[in-house]
């Protein structure tokens, strides 16, 4: 079972929190399929959070294919998702070169963060701007 | 006083009940004081009596004074524990007027008549029963009261020399309905001031005041509420004690008084009671306009 | 059952013949099923709100329905809690709850009521004058859900509560509407306190409606713009603007598509609501069409 945590000050919207926090539960095998989400009533009483945002992200997690809701008994894991490490991607040793060549160029660990965002938002921000805007 | 529930959806809510319960200590004490004064009419009515009674005859068959002997004390005896019991019996439209005003103001000064408004009856019903049940208990415990206190007033009537007249301002008023209906007009009053000044000790001032105000107008209205009689001359200084004279004047130097015979008595009591029932009445109105100040029209339904 | 909790039309409340105005022109209709934040500074008109909601006080001009009638004929299916959680300290706990069911007969759930208490650890022998701030709360959130209403008015109901009590009983509230669908308008004067609990928004500024609608759909109505100093920001709707040194930030609404070489970003809640209640003059957006 999966436990949510959400963070207020995160700036990222609760119900992308919940979507992203089941993505890691099955990447990291915690759930897999078969495997019964918390049902709305459990999410909010231990967040607080409105149980439409827990729908919400649900039906997010079930349009990507990763879960099913059974009528009258709750949500469950559909299929997991692939368990291949991040840090042994060739993604993750071409983004340690860069920040290798940062240093070496002068910039401290601000710098860096203040690029490493700026581009961040201009790949990912018409995704984060779709999910954010789309109403229930 | 007596028909003010408003109809209510069914099943009904037990509202009642609960106002028993909130105001459990204030019952006790009603009844404790109803009792304590009711075994004081009683003694007074019997063995207090019969004493001062003994103890007259003792004294006017004197006829060698100096060796006259006589229950002076139970004569005193008698004449102060009268006093007690006629003030306690008369305070009490003026406890009730205290009361329910702090009663009232408290509920809304705390909040806690919005906690009873905002359940499934409305405000219309609870104030009904916030006045009917009172006014219950208020009427039952002053009938007694004043029927005890009229048994033991006419019993010590001939036989006592001290005893009260009929017209004796608080007497008259301890001996009959015109003492239920001002309690029941004390708590009227005290309602609308509490639900108008919605404070607890205001309330209970400004009720007690209304109350006392309500009470000095019948006293000054009284002796006009019935037709009086008018004596001349030598009538007039030979009308018997029980006669109560409320003006003198001289006309053509022959003196005269109008007055009211003991037999006025009933039809005195009976007008000042609904003059005092149609001021409560005004008042409950009040209570219900204030209410809907309150809460609004919509509140009825 | 209606698809409208509470609806208002030019809905207006003042105190006294000559007083002023508590709440004026107020338009806005707040569907069923949704946990709504009244959000507003001290004194704009919230409680008055709420209080007119709960059919205890009458409007002076305007109308009001709640659930499909008036505030008073929907009595018995609303609940309500006052700010200062009034309940009568002479009673215990456990006879506050059955004065509940006595005064609120076929409605009442009693499991409910009692399942909440119990889980305050709330003695139902102890009476009520000697509990905590946030175990009276709960007494009076379980005297109001236990009369299973269909829509909950609360008036500031975390006011002077430690966070973890305030988490426990939000939590109380969501059970509630994820389990009853049922309806809940709660104020505050603390946007943050309801973000997460809310979806959707009923800001009150000086005793008018500002924004009322889904709050997805009023952040999405928004738009962050950060643009030279002097830019013409036409035709789209200023909310909130200023200008730092050579740079503006402004808080818009959209008209239609953005220049490019404006930065635009979405903004919080917080924002969102600051930026209206600064500008008192910014024009109201009552009722969010479907936009972006």
């Amino acid at each position: 079972m999966v436990e949510y945590r959400i963070d207020r000050r995160s700036g990222v919207a609760t119900y992308v929190q919940i979507v992203q926090q089941t993505k890691q539960a099955l990447r990291l095998g915690h759930l897999r399929p078969g495997d019964r989400l918390p049902t709305a009533r459990e999410v909010v009483e231990a967040t607080a959070i409105n149980p439409n945002t827990v729908l919400k992200a649900y039906r997010e997690l079930e349009r990507e294919g990763l879960v099913e809701a059974r009528r009258g008994l709750g949500t469950f894991v559909k299929r997991s998702l692939g368990t291949a490490p991040a840090a042994e991607s060739p993604l993750h040793g071409e983004l340690d070169d860069w920040a290798a060549r940062a240093r070496a160029a002068g910039l401290d660990r601000d710098d860096v963060a203040a690029l490493f965002t700026a581009v961040l938002e201009k790949h990912f921000a018409v995704h984060e701007k779709h999910l954010q805007g789309e109403s229930s | 006083m007596t028909t003010l529930t408003a109809p209510a959806p069914a099943p009904r809510a037990h509202l009642t009940r609960w106002l028993l319960r909130l105001h459990r200590p204030t019952l006790y004490v009603w009844a404790g004081l109803v009792l304590a004064a009711a075994v004081l009419l009683l003694l007074l009515r019997g063995p207090l009596a019969d004493a001062a009674a003994d103890a007259w005859r003792q004294y006017d068959s004197c006829t060698d004074w100096r060796r006259c002997t006589y229950d002076q004390n139970a004569i005193l005896r008698y004449k102060d524990w009268y006093s007690y019991a006629t003030l306690a019996v008369a305070a009490v439209p003026f406890l009730t007027a205290a009361w329910a005003g702090g009663a009232f103001g408290k509920e809304l000064e705390s909040g806690t008549a919005k906690l009873a408004w905002t359940q499934s009856s409305t405000p219309v019903r609870w104030l009904a029963v916030r006045l009917a049940v009172p006014a219950a208990a208020v009427a039952a415990g002053t009938a007694l009261l004043v029927w005890l206190h009229h048994l033991a007033w006419a019993t010590a009537n001939d036989r006592i020399d001290t005893a009260k007249q009929w017209y004796d301002v608080w007497t008259f008023h301890t001996n009959g309905p015109t003492l239920p209906a001002l309690a029941l007009c004390g708590l009227a009053a005290g309602a609308l001031t509490g639900l108008l000044s919605r404070r607890t000790l205001p309330a209970l001032g400004l009720g007690l005041l209304l109350t006392g105000a309500v009470w000095t107008a019948t006293q000054l209205l009284l002796p006009r509420l019935w037709p009086t009689r008018t004596s001349t001359g030598k009538a007039f200084f030979a009308l018997p004690n029980s006669s109560w004279t409320v003006r003198t004047g001289k006309h053509a130097e022959v003196p005269y008084g109008d007055y009211h015979p003991a037999s006025h008595y009933w039809p005195l009591q009976l007008t000042t009671t609904a003059l005092l029932l149609a001021v409560t009445a005004l008042l409950t109105l009040g209570c219900f306009l204030a209410l809907r100040r309150l809460t609004g029209k919509t509140t009825a339904g | 059952m209606t698809d409208t909790a509470i609806a208002a039309s030019a809905l207006g409340k003042r105190f006294g013949r000559r007083g002023g105005w508590a709440l004026r022109d107020c338009a806005f209709r707040l569907p069923a099923g949704r946990v709504c934040a009244v959000v507003g500074p001290n004194g704009a008109g919230k409680s008055t709100l709420l209080a007119l909601a709960a059919g205890l006080l009458g409007a002076t001009e305007g109308e009001l329905t709640v659930l499909g009638t008036t505030p008073a004929k929907a009595r018995p299916r609303v609940g309500y809690v006052a700010q200062d959680k009034p309940l009568y300290p002479q009673l215990t706990v456990a006879e506050t709850l059955r004065m509940g069911a006595d005064l609120n007969p076929g409605r009442w759930d009693a499991a409910a009521a009692e399942r909440i208490v119990a889980a305050g650890d709330l003695d139902p022998k102890s009476r009520i004058r000697t509990l905590s701030g946030g175990q009276r709360t709960r007494v009076a959130l379980a005297l109001a859900l236990g009369k299973q209403p269909e829509l909950l008015l609360l008036d500031e109901p975390m006011a002077d509560l430690d966070p973890l009590a305030r988490h426990e009983l939000m939590g109380v509230l969501m059970v509630q509407a994820a389990q009853h669908g049922t309806t809940i308008a709660m104020s505050s004067h603390v946007v943050a306190e309801l973000e997460d609990s809310c979806d959707h928004l009923l800001l009150i500024g000086g005793g008018r409606v500002r924004l009322a609608g889904e709050i997805d759909d009023l952040l999405a109505a928004h738009t962050r713009v950060a643009a030279e100093a002097g830019t013409d920001l036409a035709p789209h709707t200023v909310v909130d603007s200023r200008t730092t040194g050579r740079q503006l930030s402004a808080l818009v609404r959209p008209a239609g598509p953005l220049p490019a070489g404006w930065h635009t970003g979405a903004p919080t809640l917080e924002e969102l609501v600051l930026a209206h209640l600064r500008n008192p003059e910014a024009p109201a957006l009552t009722a969010v069409e479907a936009t972006v």
